[in-house]
């Protein structure tokens, strides 16, 4: 175990217990003995006074810079690394181009990185912009000079990079990935067959990137044989576990920081490949590095969304009740892993249809391997899915709403098994009332603005599984005075989606404390290990269960009632309890432990469960040069209870920007002579800005679901960007009487 | 000779470096004087979290040689709060209007948005989100970001 | 970065002393020259900086008719020159619709007319043919991704766009700018700076390596306070133009046309004049049809690649839209 590890858990005999006066502990703020505490989110003072410490923030003193030199070839092998200018340039302490390390091993293959493929182990490039070489230098303006110094031979191969490119390959995903079956129920084909209305389209979605603006990054400290990681990431255990793999050394010399993170959306998932040859640097050297990877090279060695085509079938009879859907998929992965497909999990539960068919396949191409980016599957499979129930409203001549009231349902078409809760419907009716949703007038091209521009209104709705995963929380409470003073610690990281805040406000509003009083730890694998991965939108619904059950232990433990303060006089009190999710066994807190995927839903054994939303877009298109703004977004969300109200209106905000990002902007290009992305740059690949951004109203229904936990809480960070893109193009399509079926929309496609 | 002797003011206090002279404000801000509020995001003048200002007018610290701010005043979001701590009105409106999630962005929103405000560009909306477009968001908390300096600049007009 | 010299010129003289020796080349806002250094594309020996010059530093509107810019005020500062706003706004808002204000608040007149393309091939460097980088390498845009490049101007060797945007306001006002170099002083009309990329792309304009634009000169017009400049973008701030149309007008009582500007950006190799567009309007009412024929006009000679024949339609309408506005000023 290492030093800071053993100074952590020893910490607690420093505390002396105050004198106490009588009664009991200070209430929250508000003083009633009961309702919840205010709403606010726990580090934004440190956030706007720039005292918080993202992980490249860190300035360890000796600390040595690295940067690496990339491959400039599509695909291929490496013949030869010319490091010599590099090695001579002035300041530098090491070239490698080769490291000693296993192989991390696929996230979603039973290993714990972002794909299998760690550089500096082979001659193999799969890729353009693959590291080839690591430059550790004194500075970082030297580290860079000496980087770009580096030149390689290569043996080049053909590429073939986007998933229609000649020579990509495709395969059906169950001969390759048994566990991934296609979703079926009834008989769809003959059904669809029958039907009286039938939609038949194909869609496409870009490949795309994060970009979170945290970079990717880490400083990494050797102190004998232990090593310490500064970085920002989602998942501290697979670091941890994972590079304790690739280094051939005990997870227990491991510890990793990472209780902040600048933004992840998916791309800090897991073990990254730049991770492994810096630790081997560091050792060597006997000094620690920092390494920020540049934007430019985030684009090639992090993950990224894939492309993917979607064929939709819809058939209707004509009252409007939906009687088949079959969702086809082809899905870009890379040739070395694959990334599975599982697009059509939510497709078939969003509304009550019983014939459902699917195939989903997957096409190799020569990328790094992609991952789950914000809403991976959900985003992309409901701008396909829901632009047709749009399209199905059309053709029936029926409001889109009303279509989708119509098909709603309450039990899982699939498993035959009740939602935990569904009010996909309240979001539809509170939505549509909001936004005015009766004054529309429904013939395409039929509603303007003052300016002549041409305005149009979509909907569309979304759903995301409701998963959990395994978590453990260790709660302290010390004597502060009169009131006391709470520690918690607790499976997560915070990547600014508020875990903190809403464990905070859970631990306020139980003891009745204030909210400086509480600290909450997460995202260090020197609180309570591990830290498993906090994605999949399961990070609340993980840890506050976690919490809950370590605040029912310390009631017990001091042999309180279910509710109200904790009368003063206590001394330090510690508890340990853990949660996991509706039918998992108690053995999936080992794999946890071991930095694997940990997480369920959204079937369980007893019901099915899923966050819900709809969202209302009005776009507003130039008469003369269309271009499309979106002035105003009213979106609502069924995440159960709201555990932090503050950070969750934030949340849904910037899903709905996401989501028109995604719709109107996004797209990773790609020149098929030279392999990689080509637009690399935050000024190339287009996100959106402030100018972009117009009213955005957000509505939270906030009705507990106690069938999946104790705490009622259900997802929010991704459910709230699905369906945006295709409400947007649902609109695009109600002004200009254009039916764009692919992604990003863009000028060009409505001139 | 690329290793340069500079002198500037940093958050009011005085900073004498040797400076190499293809080092940025920004690296030298993080990587030198250990003062990261400044955050790397592009190093190409394309995001804004690099945002400080030089001589109380917002610019990128990352396209910004260091060698340029010799005998010029910088200021970071390390020299917004007042002596003891207590907030700017603008950082209190940050968080009032949750105008931040990651964080990653806010220092840079923020000396953006006080330059903006001083600048007067806030007469409506349309104005902030112009002059604040500069200041990439990925979380997506553009909206709280133009009702904080939309706040703050009504309550320094009112002053 | 490579390494290289760095020194302050302490006035005009003085900097084209230093750019005498070899390799030497200027630093004023950086915006554009740090950034290329960063991009290994800009390699020079010494870097002589004339940020803090103020004497290249001002906006002079005393002269009844001229405006007379600094080449070395601040893009901002310009921007927000009530004076320029009143009477030019087609040149603030070319000014404020370019880049960011943190930028702005950098970048200088001068170096923002000499601002290097933004072509993708040309900044990301290997693996990527551009003879701009590399004289005799290739061009990766002609058979490449060429959405944003050139529609007008290009050559076999190079269709890299001109991404500036003060330079086409300016241009549409017949600016000239004033030029100091070891041999003294010379004008040269703004429509003479740039030069197309022929078989040397690498060549971007007429100074030569110790010249320093000190100066900015406008006529004076009515058709400038009847402008504007209509940028469109693949999002509505923070990005280089899909294309631009910067435009002016002065009417007759009639509203008849005596005197109009038509000025194109991110669709030349270098920024483009639209004369015969111009001339189509001369006596003429500026309406939806006679805005759109001049916007055709303007596009008649478009050579579209592979991706980019939509920017010809989108330009004819932005070129009829910015006529619109400047008729609306200009009444």
């Amino acid at each position: 175990m290492n030093v800071s590890r053993r100074k952590f858990l020893a910490g607690t005999a420093a505390v002396t217990t105050a004198a106490t006066a009588a009664v009991v502990a200070t209430p929250h703020d508000g003083d009633a003995a009961s309702g919840p505490p205010p709403s606010r989110r726990v580090d934004a003072r440190e956030k706007v006074t720039g005292d918080l410490r993202y992980a490249s923030d860190r300035l360890l003193p000796g600390t040595a810079h690295a940067v690496y030199a990339v491959a400039t070839i599509g695909k291929g092998r490496l013949l030869e690394v010319n490091t010599k200018a590099a090695e001579a340039a002035p300041g530098v302490r090491l070239v490698l181009t080769r490291v000693d390390v296993k192989p991390p091993g696929f996230l979603q293959g039973g290993g714990h990185a972002f794909q299998s493929l760690q550089p500096l182990t082979s001659d193999r490039i799969a890729y353009r912009g693959q590291h080839i070489a690591l430059v550790v230098a004194d500075s970082l303006h030297a580290a860079t000079e000496a980087a770009a110094l580096i030149t390689a031979r290569y043996e080049a191969e053909p590429i073939a990079v986007e998933i229609d490119a000649p020579g990509a390959q495709k395969v059906r995903q169950s001969d390759v990935l048994p566990t991934a079956h296609d979703v079926v129920a009834g008989n769809a084909p003959s059904a669809f067959a029958a039907a009286p209305v039938k939609i038949d389209h194909e869609y496409e979605s870009p490949q795309s990137h994060p970009v979170p603006m945290e970079l990717i990054a880490s400083v990494v400290q050797w102190d004998g044989d232990d090593l310490t990681i500064y970085e920002g990431t989602q998942n501290a255990s697979a670091v941890q576990n994972g590079l304790a793999l690739q280094l051939g050394i005990s997870p227990e010399r491991i510890e990793v920081l990472s209780p902040s993170v600048g933004g992840a959306f998916g791309q800090k998932n897991s073990l990254q490949t730049h991770l492994a040859p810096v630790a081997v640097a560091a050792r060597r050297l006997g000094r620690p590095i920092k390494v920020v990877v540049p934007r430019t090279q985030t684009f090639h060695n992090a993950s990224f969304r894939p492309a993917s085509h979607h064929r939709i079938r819809l058939g209707a009879d004509r009252s409007g009740r939906m009687l088949a859907a079959m969702h086809d998929v082809d899905q870009q992965t890379s040739r070395h892993d694959y990334f599975p497909a599982v697009y059509t999990e939510l497709t078939s539960r969003l509304y009550g249809i019983t014939n459902y068919g699917s195939q989903q396949n997957l096409v190799r191409t020569d990328v790094q391997t992609p991952g789950f980016m914000r809403a991976p599957y959900e985003s992309p499979g409901t701008f396909a899915f829901e632009s047709a129930v749009d399209e199905l409203s059309y053709a029936l001549g029926k409001d889109p709403v009303a279509l989708r009231l119509a098909n709603d349902t309450a039990v899982d078409p699939i498993s035959g098994h009740p939602f935990s809760s569904r009010y996909l419907a309240d979001t539809l009716r509170r939505g549509s009332r909001k936004f005015g949703w009766s004054e529309r007038s429904a013939a395409p091209g039929s509603m303007r603005g003052r300016d002549g521009s041409l305005i149009g209104w979509g909907v569309a709705a979304g759903a995301y599984k409701a998963a959990t995963a395994p978590a453990t929380a260790r709660l302290r409470l010390i004597p502060a005075g009169r009131t006391y003073h709470a520690t918690i610690w607790v499976d997560g990281h915070e990547m600014g989606q508020g875990i903190r805040s809403a464990v905070a406000r859970l631990v306020a509003e139980d003891l009745q404390l204030r909210l400086e009083h509480i600290e909450v730890g997460v995202g260090d694998t020197r609180g309570v290990p591990p830290q498993h991965l906090t994605a999949g939108s399961w990070g609340t619904a993980t840890a506050l269960p976690a919490v809950y059950a370590a605040l029912k232990e310390l009631r017990k433990k001091l042999g309180l009632g279910a509710k109200g303060p904790v009368p003063s006089g206590r001394g330090e009190t510690i508890v340990l309890a853990r949660s996991r999710a509706p039918g998992q066994p108690e053995a999936i807190h080992d794999r946890a432990a071991q930095g694997l995927p940990a997480g369920a839903g959204p079937e369980y054994p007893e019901f099915t469960a899923f966050s819900f939303v709809s969202h209302f877009v009005e776009v507003r298109v130039e008469p003369t040069t269309r271009r499309i703004r979106v002035p105003r977004v009213v979106s609502t969300v069924d995440c159960g209870k709201v555990a932090s109200p503050r950070t969750a209106e934030s949340q849904v905000r910037g899903g709905v920007i996401w989501g028109i990002g995604a719709a109107l902007r996004e797209r990773s290009e790609v020149d098929e002579r030279f392999g990689g992305f080509a637009n690399p740059t935050l000024e190339e690949y287009v996100v959106p800005v402030n100018a972009d951004i117009g009213r955005i109203d957000v509505g939270l229904i906030d009705k507990p679901d106690f069938n999946l936990n104790p705490v009622g809480v259900k997802g929010l960070g991704e459910v709230v960007m699905v369906g945006v893109a295709a409400a947007v193009a649902n609109a695009v399509f109600h002004a200009t009487g254009r039916r764009v079926r692919h992604l990003p929309i863009r000028l060009e496609d409505v001139l | 000779m690329n290793s340069i002797k500079v002198s500037f003011r940093l958050n009011r206090k005085t900073v004498d470096l040797v400076v190499d002279s293809r080092e940025s404000l920004l690296d030298v801000l993080r990587e030198r004087l250990d003062t990261t509020g400044a955050k790397k995001g592009c190093d190409q003048g394309q995001c804004g979290a690099c945002t400080v200002h030089i001589d109380g007018r917002r610019v990128v610290s990352c396209l910004t040689p260091a060698v340029q701010v010799a005998g010029r005043e910088v200021t970071t979001i390390e020299g917004v709060a007042g002596p003891d701590g207590e907030l700017h009105p603008l950082q209190q409106a940050f968080i009032d209007n949750d105008a931040l999630q990651c964080g990653y962005c806010t220092p840079g929103q923020i000396m953006s948005g006080l330059a903006c405000i001083k600048e007067g560009h806030t007469t409506d909306d349309a104005e902030i989100r112009e002059y604040m477009s500069g200041n990439l968001c990925r979380c997506g908390c553009y909206v709280g970001v133009v009702a904080a300096v939309r706040e703050t600049a009504r309550k320094e007009a009112g002053r | 970065m490579k390494p290289f010299a760095y020194t302050r010129a302490e006035s005009v003289a003085g900097a084209i002393t230093a750019l005498g020796s070899p390799g030497a080349q200027l630093l004023a806002g950086g915006t554009t020259m740090y950034d290329l250094m960063k991009l290994r594309i800009e390699t020079p020996e010494t870097l002589v900086d004339i940020q803090g010059l103020k004497a290249l530093n001002y906006v002079d509107h005393s002269r009844p008719d001229m405006l007379v810019l600094g080449a070395g005020a601040r893009m901002s500062d310009v921007a927000d020159n009530a004076f320029v706003k009143k009477n030019f706004p087609a040149i603030s808002e070319s000014l404020w619709r370019a880049a960011s204000q943190q930028l702005r608040n950098m970048a200088t007149l001068g170096g923002n007319l000499l601002q290097r393309t933004r072509c993708s091939y040309f900044r990301g460097g290997e693996p990527f043919p551009c003879n701009k980088r590399e004289p005799g390498s290739g061009c990766a845009a002609l058979e490449g991704l060429d959405r944003g490049h050139a529609l007008f101007g290009g050559s076999t060797s190079c269709i890299a766009t001109y991404p500036g945007d003060l330079a086409i306001s300016l241009l549409a006002f017949d600016a000239v700018i004033e030029v100091a170099g070891p041999k003294g002083r010379r004008t040269v009309p703004l429509a003479q700076l740039h030069v197309e990329p022929g078989d040397t792309p690498q060549i971007e304009h007429v100074l030569s390596d110790d010249e320093i634009i000190v100066e900015i000169r406008v006529p004076r017009t009515p058709s400038g306070r009847g402008s504007t400049y209509l940028k469109i973008r693949d999002r509505e701030s923070y990005a280089f133009a899909l294309v631009s149309a910067a435009t002016g007008l002065t009417l007759a009582r009639d509203g008849s046309v005596e005197d109009c500007r038509i000025a194109l950006g991110g669709v030349g190799t270098r920024p483009i004049r639209a004369t015969a567009a111009e001339r189509s309007l001369i006596g003429k009412k500026v309406t939806a049809a006679t805005a759109r024929a001049a916007g055709e006009i303007a596009f008649a000679g478009a050579k579209p690649g592979h991706h980019n024949a939509f920017r010809i339609e989108l330009g004819i309408r932005a070129v009829a839209d910015a006529l619109q506005t400047a008729k609306t000023r200009a009444s």
